[in-house]
């Protein structure tokens, strides 16, 4: 498969600051990537530097095949994560605009928009001020923005913060037709539930440095079976003091457990102090490793 | 360049959509109607109420003639179509000036003046009639900025005095004014010949020509540049802290971003003062100065008010970008506003004395020439072709620098989050590779 982006060695600094550090990454074509990564971790350096807003310190960045990142800027559209609309503008008006810039006639685009508009409920809010739309409908009306003028490449920044369950399922649709009709698809997010569910492959990146890529089965692997899921009748209270034990992320109802020892033999433990309704040997969840690895503070 | 194009269109089509174009558009003739409506109203206002007056007359003499002519003033008070006084009247009375030391004469009737029983009193020195006396004609009241009564007393008491002086003098006062009436000065233009060579009489000077004409354009040149360019500052902030800039700046280049932003302005601007030239030339061709508005002064007017759109739209995006919001831009804006205001405080001497060294120099800084040259060439005979071409190439070299900078500022203080730059930094911005 070729690669829709490929960083090679990338270094971008602000002043003293490293800000990505020595980054190479392919992003496959047609696959849905996921960047995940603390707040200031280097993530939207990264996206602004594919995006051609910015440009890299050192190293090289081919986007769509091309090395130089402006020439595809035509091919590439990004959703940022906070709503990048004109308040006083109407919607139809906003998203030929958008959709103009990115080499768009307004006969190719008409269409499409009320394609959009439909799909995603919003078709009688065509003509109205984008002021009007609630957070969700601006959210659709900005992925719309970033889909009209149907990119080869998405970079999408959180799409789904802030969204209601329904709005969040219809856009995750969006995506994922968008996707199906070629498009690679890059977002970045704090969701690691989303991440898991509908990323091919994910990219961690911590203090500039890249510290996971792969699937979900090979960043897992690398972590081994060292997680045990446990429901029992003492709850948190019967895990003190037992042997082996690194770390408890305690849900209420459910504790997750990280262990440096024998499963069996912890289970056999636990099961003196209390009765045990569930106890579950499991690969780590992306929200552990990420927790492992940035509330570690190390890779 | 075709992307630089859909910016400006957006551009354009946002500014002429907003309500702030309609504004603009409407409120310049509004504001003159207005002030011509208030004209009109003011002349037909009354005043007519009575002004109280007391004389200390100290030389014996003056009070008669003064009330005499104060009985003519109020005679003739003019009045208008229901019959009501246009003017007030004057009602003098006399003060015996013996009656009190002349301290305690002034503290009674302040007193009188205070509980509203005069408007005023004047105060005639003994040796009034005396010629070569240095002494004065006190007026006292509480209303410092009526004039009407003050000069009426002035006029009125000098003459008389000047009366009684030749009378005394046994000078025939119609002789004399006579013989010193001076001579009219009438300011006139060159004699010219027409086609057949034949000669034209010199024409009348008109002010209004000279003066107003090239006043007016300045003023609808200020009113264009304002109109839109600090608009630029709050877009530019707007797309700014709303990321919008970023999702543009994915599609287009900052430079393009930048200049499609200052043609879409420019081109408000150019439509505004279009409107408006049209609505200044069908006035002045009713009044008959028609002629007054020429296609040259309109080719100068739309010529510099490009050069001065850019240049101060290019201020006006540099400041947004290097701003996070308008708190952070009034600052910064203030030293643009007054490299704008520069014209608005030098134009009457200009006007007055438009090849004085003073108006040369004026008209050669960048920010101020627009304006001033503008304003040197509308008014006869114009400045000389070489000091035009140098001050158009002088503010031509200023926009592309203007631009250039603006550009660069933009680039970098666009993405730039939290706070705002300081002039330090925008100018390292500048500077950078």
């Amino acid at each position: 498969m070729t690669a829709a982006i490929r960083l090679s060695n990338v270094t971008k600094r602000f002043g003293p600051t490293t800000a990505v550090d020595h980054l190479t990454l392919d992003v496959p074509s047609g696959a849905i990537y996921g960047f995940i990564g603390p707040n200031g971790s280097g993530k939207t350096t990264t996206l602004r530097m594919i995006m051609h807003i910015l440009l890299p310190d050192e190293g090289e960045i081919e986007v769509l095949g091309s090395p130089d990142t402006a020439a595809a800027r035509d091919r590439v559209s990004y959703l940022p994560e906070e709503r990048g609309l004109y308040k006083r503008m109407a919607v139809r008006r906003l998203l030929r605009y958008y959709g103009r810039l990115k080499g768009r006639t307004i006969a190719e685009l008409d269409p499409l928009i009320d394609d959009w508009l439909n799909r995603l409920g919003l078709r009688e809010w065509a003509d109205r001020k984008v002021e009007t739309l609630s957070k969700g409908m601006s959210q659709k009306v900005q992925f719309i923005a970033s889909v009209v003028s149907q990119p080869s490449l998405l970079i999408l920044d959180e799409p789904f913060s802030g969204l209601d369950p329904v709005n969040a399922e219809t856009l995750k649709d969006a995506v994922l037709e968008t996707r199906r009709r070629g498009t690679t698809v890059v977002f970045s997010t704090h969701d690691m539930a989303t991440a898991e569910k509908m990323c091919d492959r994910i990219f961690m990146i911590f203090r500039g440095k890249k510290v996971l890529d792969g699937t979900l089965e090979e960043i897992q692997a690398q972590y081994g079976l060292d997680t045990v899921r446990i429901r029992s009748a003492a709850g948190s209270a019967a895990l003190a003091g037992l042997p082996g034990i690194e770390s408890i992320n305690d849900y209420g109802q459910l504790q997750e457990v990280r262990l440096a020892g024998d499963p069996q033999a912890f289970l056999h433990q636990l099961a003196a102090r209390t009765a045990v309704y569930h106890f579950e040997v499991a690969r780590p969840s992306l929200h552990d490793i990420f927790v492992r690895i940035a509330g570690n503070g190390n890779a | 360049m075709h992307k630089t194009f859909i910016v400006a269109s957006s551009e354009f089509n946002t500014l002429t959509r907003s309500k702030a174009f309609l504004i603009g558009l409407f409120l310049m003739p509004v504001f003159m109607g207005a002030a011509v409506a208030l004209q009109r109203t003011g002349r037909d206002q009354t005043d007519g109420k009575d002004r109280l007056l007391a004389v200390i007359d100290r030389t014996g003499v003056l009070y008669g003639p003064l009330k005499a002519a104060a009985d003519e003033w109020n005679a003739a008070g003019a009045s208008n179509a229901d019959g009501a006084r246009t003017s007030p009247r004057f009602l003098p009375s006399a003060v015996n000036p013996d009656s009190g030391t002349p301290e305690s004469l002034r503290a009674e009737l302040s007193d009188r003046v205070r509980r509203d029983e005069l408007y005023a009193f004047v105060e005639i020195p003994a040796n009034a009639l005396e010629p070569g006396v240095t002494e004065t004609l006190r007026y006292h009241s509480n209303h410092p900025a009526y004039r009407l009564l003050p000069d009426w007393i002035s006029t009125t008491l000098n003459r008389e005095i000047v009366n009684q002086r030749f009378r005394v003098a046994a000078i025939d006062r119609a002789t004399v004014a006579r013989l010193t009436r001076p001579l009219r000065l009438e300011q006139l233009g060159l004699v010219t010949r027409d086609e057949r060579g034949e000669l034209k009489a010199a024409e009348h000077v008109d002010e209004i020509k000279t003066l107003a004409v090239p006043a007016a354009m300045m003023v609808l040149m200020f009113f264009a540049v304002m109109s839109t360019t600090p608009q630029l500052l709050n877009s530019t902030i707007e797309e700014k802290m709303s990321r919008i800039s970023e999702v543009l700046i994915g599609s287009v280049t900052p430079f393009q971003l930048m200049m499609g932003k200052l043609m879409g302005s420019a081109a408000v601007s150019l439509l505004l003062a279009c409107v408006y030239l049209a609505g200044g030339f069908a006035v002045a061709t009713h009044w008959g100065y028609g002629d007054a508005v020429t296609w040259s002064a309109m080719t100068w007017f739309l010529l510099f008010l490009i050069l001065a759109l850019f240049i101060f739209g290019s201020v006006f995006i540099a400041i947004g970008a290097a701003c996070s919001d308008l708190k952070d831009a009034q600052n910064m804006m203030t030293p643009a506003m007054l490299l704008l205001m520069l014209p608005a405080f030098t134009w009457f001497p200009v006007a007055r004395s438009p090849d004085s060294p003073m108006a040369m120099t004026l008209s050669m800084i960048p920010t101020a020439a627009p304006f001033l040259m503008l304003m040197r060439i509308a008014v006869p005979p114009g400045p000389p072709f070489w000091q035009v071409a140098a001050s158009v190439s002088i503010t031509a070299l200023t926009v592309v620098g203007a631009v250039y900078a603006a550009g660069k500022i933009f680039r970098t203080g666009l993405l730039m989050q939290g706070k705002a730059a300081t002039l330090a930094e925008m100018w390292r911005w500048v500077r950078a590779h």
